[in-house]
């Protein structure tokens, strides 16, 4: 595989090169000093742990965000980008991960939208249209059909006629922010071989990716961020997976770890009747076959790069994905996958990705909030009226030891801060006392303070009360801290299981490396 | 509706600010029911609040229903011509011979059938509820024109019409009996039990209440069965004040009752609102349009009054 191997002539001025940039949100310093360029026809990888900040780098480039300090210089001449539009003219794109293209239009009026060639009396030239359309994609080596609709190609097509579309509206330095996550393998050689074709033709790629055999692919240059530094660009000959993994996991272990002092293991009561049981438990589209046992008092995490199915498979144990197959038993109990009412509040909890979307009604009250799932707990009398008494009681229960902040359990949940509107998420469902709490990225986005308390109140519910827990975390030091074992996601299969007392560098070490085999091939050559 | 100033105006008056913010509606109602006492011949008698708590009956009666719909963030908008349908349904099975007790209960449950399929159709189909009950509003107005060729239906018993109607209980109006047991039983089914709070959670988030275990398809469902039962309760009603099921007797009656919901403070996004909001908003249509009819303006003029009373309360509640 050639792409990115010519030797990239250091001479020729970058495309785009930001210097020592720095970006606050509030008080929180996202960049502190961040330096990265992009040389014609090479493609540069940017890495770094969840919320390392290579979104807002890219978005301060595209012109979203405005810098708090540095500058940016785009054919060797400053410019500040304000927005968008300039940005575009400037010949930088992005291609987003939700895509933006128009679903209901077809593929030739997507690439030429805004820019239609027209005939006398304006009116759209739709020949020249299509004809200039199927040129470019054949250009590309594509025979993707023009007058299809968006919405009914698949992903991986859409992402070629986003990539062609900028290509052809000038862009010379092309942002792809995971291009891979929803691509089958033999899409990915057609998205790399587009690749190549960008860069023999000059164009700058910028690639986040969190898959190392890929960029190991791929890649001409390496730029880790890390608590908001750059690292100096490592050329691919260079790079080793062990060092770039131990240069991307933070070494910033602060305050969680104080109230951290006994390690989990041991207290795993190994019998008994299992929390949860997954036999063969399989989705349509993502999960394969999946066996998985969580006993009570255990904290089992899974582990896997975007787009391997770790959301999946915690929406699919909730029963929120209709087409789920296999067996779950919850508490030895055998449960009919796909249906929510049945398992949510009675044996199993879940606190979703999105809390404001999927955990909260954030217009009503924090008490209501917690009440929801446990609406049987609360009622009283021969009318089975909700009684305010036990509403204020579960409330108290579910967010003790939580160190809640918030005015009063009456309190809207919008009106909290992101770390407190998680805890009550926490709190509703720890409220309902489950065999199996499932958690999903719970503390992204939540500030170290409430990170520890939430950790504390689930150490102490495993502890006191047996509570299994099955986590996802892309945090992978807190994987390692709180967890008994951890297992592999890759590509919606279990794969693995980590070995005990792993290190956050070892644990991202072995999912990066996932592809063994190409990164060998490539060092080879 | 800035949170921000919120806690503020809370430290320097704290209980009268918040109530006055949140019962700005109420505030309206008693500032133009005072209005009417002090300008409207005779209008503060107990007469006239008799008189206008039995015309309201109908409205506050399907308003309980449409409240459900409604904080589940969905819309009945056939409520009035399930309404017209319901009492030629009921005055055509006293017509077949059938005792008053059997017309009512069979008029009920036809209500509630009809609430249910568009139920359905919403769940199931993922069809938007204002599409599917604008259908149904065409659809049974057209059947209630239909079964008997546009004529009216004679009700000759006058059991039916003094139970639902002409009848009092302990010195009280029956339609005001049935309008306060209507609103007890959708305040106890909405404020007090599990049934409720799921109602609120479902028009409050429809994706948090279904990832807290709660069947949001089965909740929508219920509030559709309610809202057909109501409309059909007050379709009866309707029959018995003029003697007679009419095929056009509830048209346009839908949008008082929305109005009526809406003024009370029920959220038209759904997951906020109250049932004594919706019958207060119904009672304060009834309020203005009789007060409007007394002091001698026209029924045209009326309208106008009353839609910009409606926009007006409505504007200054909003949050």
């Amino acid at each position: 595989m050639p792409a990115g191997n010519e030797p990239i002539d250091a001479a020729a001025p970058p495309l785009v090169e930001m210097r020592n940039i720095v970006k606050r949100f509030g008080d929180v310093e996202v960049l502190r000093d961040v330096s990265f360029d992009v040389r014609p026809g090479e493609v540069h990888a940017l890495l770094g742990g969840n919320g390392a900040g290579k979104s807002t780098l890219m978005k301060i480039l595209m012109g979203v965000h405005r810098t708090d300090g540095g500058r940016i210089f785009v054919d060797g001449e400053e410019v500040t980008p304000t927005d968008v539009g300039t940005s575009l003219s400037r010949g930088v794109a992005m291609i987003f991960q939700e895509l933006s293209l128009l679903p209901n239009l077809s593929v030739a009026e997507n690439i030429f939208f805004g820019r239609e060639p027209l005939r006398a009396g304006f009116r759209i030239d739709r020949r020249a249209v299509r004809e200039r359309a199927r040129e470019l994609l054949a250009d590309h080596g594509f025979a993707i059909p023009v007058d299809a609709e968006v919405e009914n190609l698949p992903f991986a097509q859409r992402q070629v006629v986003e990539i062609v579309r900028a290509a052809s509206f000038g862009a010379r330095v092309l942002i792809m922010d995971e291009p891979t996550s929803a691509l089958t393998a033999r899409e990915e050689e057609k998205l790399f071989e587009l690749i190549e074709h960008l860069t023999k033709r000059g164009n700058g790629i910028v690639y986040i990716s969190h898959r190392m055999g890929e960029i190991m692919r791929v890649a001409d240059r390496i730029t880790i961020l890390r608590d908001g530094r750059s690292s100096t660009p490592i050329p691919i000959a260079e790079a080793r997976i062990e060092k770039i993994s131990e240069q991307m996991s933070s070494t910033a272990r602060t305050v969680e770890q104080v109230d951290q002092p006994e390690h989990s293991i041991v207290r795993r009561s190994v019998s008994g009747t299992p929390a949860l049981r997954l036999r063969n438990f399989s989705t349509a589209r993502t999960l394969d076959n999946i066996d998985l046992t969580v006993m009570p008092g255990e904290i089992v995490g899974i582990a896997g790069l975007v787009g391997s199915g770790r959301s999946t498979l915690c929406k699919a144990i909730a029963g929120l994905i209709p087409d789920a197959r296999g067996l779950i038993e919850i508490g030895g109990q055998a449960i009919r996958p796909g249906k929510p009412h049945a398992v949510l509040g009675k044996g199993i909890g879940f606190v979703p990705e999105d809390r404001r979307l999927e955990g909260l009604v954030i217009d009503h009250a924090l008490e209501t909030n917690i009440a929801l799932p446990n609406l049987r707990r609360v009622t009283g009398g021969s009318l089975g009226v909700v009684r305010r008494s036990r509403v204020r009681e579960l409330f108290e229960y579910g967010t003790r030891g939580l160190a809640l902040v918030a005015r009063g359990p009456l309190q809207p949940a919008g009106e909290l801060s992101g770390g407190n509107q998680q805890k009550v998420v926490v709190a509703k469902w720890l409220a309902s006392r489950p065999r199996l709490l499932i958690l999903d990225e719970p503390t992204a986005g939540v500030d170290i303070r409430a990170k520890a308390d939430m950790g504390a109140a689930l150490r102490r519910a495993v502890r006191e009360e047996g509570l299994g827990i099955l986590l996802v975390n892309s945090e992978l030091d807190e994987m390692v801290t709180l967890c008994d074992r951890i297992l592999i996601l890759e590509r919606g299969r279990l794969t693995g299981s980590a070995p005990a007392r792993i290190e956050p560098a070892q644990l991202q070490a072995l999912l990066l490396g996932g592809n063994t085999e190409t990164i060998e091939r490539r060092k080879t050559q | 509706m800035s949170d921000a100033s919120r806690p503020e105006v809370q430290s320097r008056h704290p209980a009268v600010m918040t109530f006055l913010r949140d019962h700005i509606t109420y505030i309206i109602f008693g500032l133009v029911t005072l209005y009417f006492v002090f300008t409207a011949p005779s209008f503060a008698t107990i007469g006239t609040a008799e008189a206008i708590l039995r015309i309201t009956a109908i409205v506050s009666i399907m308003a309980v229903g449409m409240t459900f719909v409604i904080i589940a963030a969905e819309i009945d908008l056939s409520v009035g011509s399930m309404a017209s349908l319901s009492g030629m349904v009921g005055a055509l099975i006293l017509q077949a011979g059938f005792g008053w007790i059997p017309a009512i209960l069979l008029t009920l449950a036809f209500g509630a059938v009809v609430g249910a399929f568009s139920g359905l159709l919403v769940t199931w189909l993922r069809i938007p509820s204002f599409l599917v009950t604008l259908g149904m509003l065409s659809i049974l107005s057209g059947i209630a024109l239909t079964i008997t060729g546009t004529r009216p239906v004679p009700i000759v018993s006058s059991d039916f019409t003094k139970t639902l109607w002409d009848g009092s209980f302990a010195g009280v109006p029956v339609p005001i009996i049935w309008t306060a047991v209507v609103a007890i039983v959708g305040f106890y089914l909405l404020h007090l039990t599990p049934l409720g709070k799921r109602v609120f959670a479902t028009g409050g988030n429809v994706v948090a209440a279904r990832f807290s275990g709660v069947r949001t398809d089965r909740i929508k469902l219920f509030a559709f069965i309610l809202s057909g039962f109501t409309a059909s309760l007050a379709g009866l009603i309707l029959a018995a004040r003029s003697t007679a099921g009419n095929p056009s007797l509830g048209a346009g009656l839908e949008l008082d009752v929305i109005a009526a919901v809406i003024i009370g403070g029920t959220s038209l996004f759904g997951g906020r609102g109250s049932i004594i909001g919706s019958v207060v908003g119904a009672i304060f249509i009834g309020i203005v349009g009789f007060g409007l009819l007394v002091m001698g303006f026209s029924t045209s003029i009326q309208e106008i009054i009353k839609g910009a009373i409606i926009i007006g309360a409505v504007a200054l509640a909003r949050r």
